[in-house]
């Protein structure tokens, strides 16, 4: 029973960081129609960024947080200005997911000359901290990065729905070209969210610093799993965003539990093409 | 007659050409005795041909599927262990193993084909994923170590040497086959439904052209390819580990294609051809100090002809000013109304 109860703590807490990531691909991908490939990249670089700023200049990496949002921010409209922005007009999907696929392979080699392939972690004085609660035990890095979390879905939700801005996004991703119409600046949304989305994955990543190994290739994983949490969660949809993070942390963990550890990948990948297929013949059913 | 002259000639010299090509590879080997260099040119050999692969499913039928490497994985895994547990002949097995791939593909590709866009590369990833996983798990796949191929004498039967020219032939015949069989579909009904699909899929229906049946044949067709060239990587390495399969191999597979020009028969060839041996000679230069150069060249490469040349260096050769420069100075081809009429002529004479 307590092994039962630790996993499912453990399950929730990890998929809030696949609630995270799924929310920042779920507002690129509804408003631009692109799937953004290299989300998983993104939240290596916000890993690296804070171990950059922790080793070398002392910042914790909670204080760290705000400036790796604002730097990912700026990453992600930079590439949205000089990539994807021009490529959108080709219209051609293929070019738009290599392109993504592309700059995926930038970050991970960019990483890869930069820092080697060495792993690389964040221990902050209070990293072993661990608080009992009743028959489970919590890291104190892994509380506070949940509670972060939901801070920040909470504070997305409320900007996608009151602020002018965020109604401007949510109609760009219902129809751009009545949104063009009715004045607001397409380009500058796209380039708005794609930066807004990065910089969830960004947060993410930072978050994460305190305990998972930082290395090249620490976001693959994450990357496809966002994607999981897009297409279960449904577009556009923040809450079904964070509820699929949460439900995908919790089978991963479930499984690893009762059936294999080795096999929670796979559990997840099978879950996931009978969710999709299942998904499109009800769509096919409806028309 | 004027017109079949001209045409004859054009014949003529796009056959000298082509055979001046050929013969450039076929004497290779002969000049350069580096063995490194030569394993360079097998793996642009199958390299290419995994590209075309991926090409009649991504870049004609406009599935873009991310997950090739995983078939070619298990084609190599299939060829390995039926060699060693039956002592099959490699040759009879590398049929076997098409066949097993194929099916597989086929089997479990035919209910996500309903999936369209970005959640059939989604599925296909998983796919690919899966099956991984699986060969991790797996006793009988020997879990994450892998299953090599027994070693001996000098063999064609068995298709094991020690040196690397005979693959860099059999690589060569392997990639040229699958490009003539290419250029065959390309031209046939199969080819223009393909194309037809890959514009849209609704208007394909709409003319009789059933998208889910093509589409099972694209996957299977890619999946053969991929498990032919499994047997021949296996063949050649001797050895095949889970690693092989990773998502990150699917991505490069693709490359060649892209960056030559998706929607050509030619694309991945041409691609290939250049960035694979570019890569290899990064790699062998520069991996030492800074590992990943190769790679983030690729992707440096990738993002820019996606950019600026979005139709590849194949799409861009076509509309350019060198290409007519060859055409008329050195092939000689007579204008489209010529060929035209030419046709006419010849099918008049069939019957």
């Amino acid at each position: 029973m307590e092994v039962f109860l630790q996993a499912l703590v453990n399950g929730i807490l990890l998929g809030g960081f696949y609630s995270l990531m799924g929310m920042g691909q779920n507002i690129i991908f509804g408003v631009m129609n692109i799937v953004n490939f290299c989300h998983g990249e993104m939240l290596m670089v916000g890993m690296y960024i804070t171990y950059v700023l922790y080793t070398y200049f002392g910042v914790d990496p909670y204080v760290a947080l705000p400036i790796v949002a604002v730097l990912m921010f700026g990453l992600g409209a930079l590439i949205q200005s000089t990539l994807i922005t021009p490529s959108l007009k080709t219209k051609s999907f293929t070019n738009l997911l290599f392109l993504t696929v592309g700059l995926g392979l930038l970050l991970t080699n960019g990483a890869l000359v930069i820092f080697g392939s060495t792993y690389y972690k964040i221990i902050t004085p209070y990293a072993q901290t661990y608080i009992p609660l009743g028959p489970v035990t919590i890291a104190l890095p892994r509380l506070i990065s949940f509670l972060i979390l939901i801070v920040v879905a909470i504070a997305l939700f409320a900007f996608l729905k009151y602020s002018t801005t965020g109604k401007q996004i949510r109609a760009v991703s219902q129809n751009p070209i009545g949104a063009e119409v009715v004045g607001i600046n397409v380009k500058k949304i796209y380039i708005l969210t794609y930066g807004l989305g990065v910089a969830l994955a960004g947060i993410a990543g930072s978050l994460l610093t305190q305990f998972y190994t930082i290395y090249p290739t620490a976001g693959a994983s994450f990357g496809f799993r966002a994607l999981i949490v897009v297409v279960v969660g449904g577009l556009g949809s923040i809450p079904g965003a964070f509820f699929a993070g949460i439900f995908l942390g919790l089978l991963e963990q479930m499984s690893a539990l009762f059936i294999s550890p080795s096999y929670s990948d796979m559990i997840v990948f099978v879950t996931f093409i009978i969710i999709l297929v299942v998904r499109q013949v009800m769509i096919l059913r409806r028309r | 007659m004027d017109t079949r002259k001209a045409v004859k000639t054009y014949h003529r010299n796009l056959a000298i050409v082509l055979a001046v090509i050929v013969a450039i590879f076929a004497a290779i080997p002969l000049v350069v005795d580096k063995p490194y260099i030569i394993n360079i040119f097998v793996l642009t050999f199958y390299m290419s041909t995994l590209s075309m692969a991926w090409n009649i499913l991504g870049g004609i039928t406009g599935q873009n599927s991310l997950g090739l490497a995983a078939y070619m994985g298990l084609g190599a895994y299939v060829c390995c262990l039926v060699v060693t547990k039956t002592g099959m002949n490699p040759w009879v097995a590398a049929v076997l193993d098409m066949l097993v791939v194929g099916v597989v593909a086929g089997v479990i590709f035919f209910p996500s084909l309903i999936l369209r866009g970005p959640y059939f590369t989604l599925v296909s990833i998983a796919f690919a994923e899966s099956i991984r996983q699986f060969i991790i798990n797996s006793e009988f796949f020997g879990r994450a170590s892998g299953v090599g191929l027994p070693f001996g004498k000098d063999s064609f039967a068995q298709f094991r040497f020690t040196s690397k020219v005979p693959y860099y032939y059999i690589g060569f015949i392997m990639m040229v086959g699958v490009y003539l069989i290419m250029k065959k579909i390309g031209r046939s009904k199969l080819g223009f439904a393909l194309r037809t699909i890959r514009e849209d899929e609704d208007a394909a229906a709409a003319i009789g052209i059933n998208p889910t049946k093509y589409k099972v044949i694209a996957v299977v067709i890619s999946a053969i390819i991929a498990g032919l060239v499994g047997f021949f990587y296996v063949s050649y390495i001797r050895y095949i580990d889970p690693d092989v399969m990773i998502q990150s191999k699917s991505t490069e597979i693709v490359l060649p294609a892209v960056v030559g020009g998706a929607a050509y028969i030619e694309g991945p060839l041409i691609g290939g051809l250049i960035m694979i041996p570019l890569s290899e000679l990064l790699r062998a230069n520069f991996a030492a100090v800074l590992p990943g150069i190769n790679m983030l060249m690729y992707a440096v490469v990738l993002i820019v002809v996606i950019r600026f040349r979005p139709s590849g260096i194949l799409g861009w050769y076509m509309n350019s000013k060198f290409k007519a420069f060859i055409d008329e100075k050195i092939l000689k081809k007579p204008s489209l109304d010529v060929l035209e009429e030419y046709e006419l002529m010849a099918d008049k004479g069939g019957k």
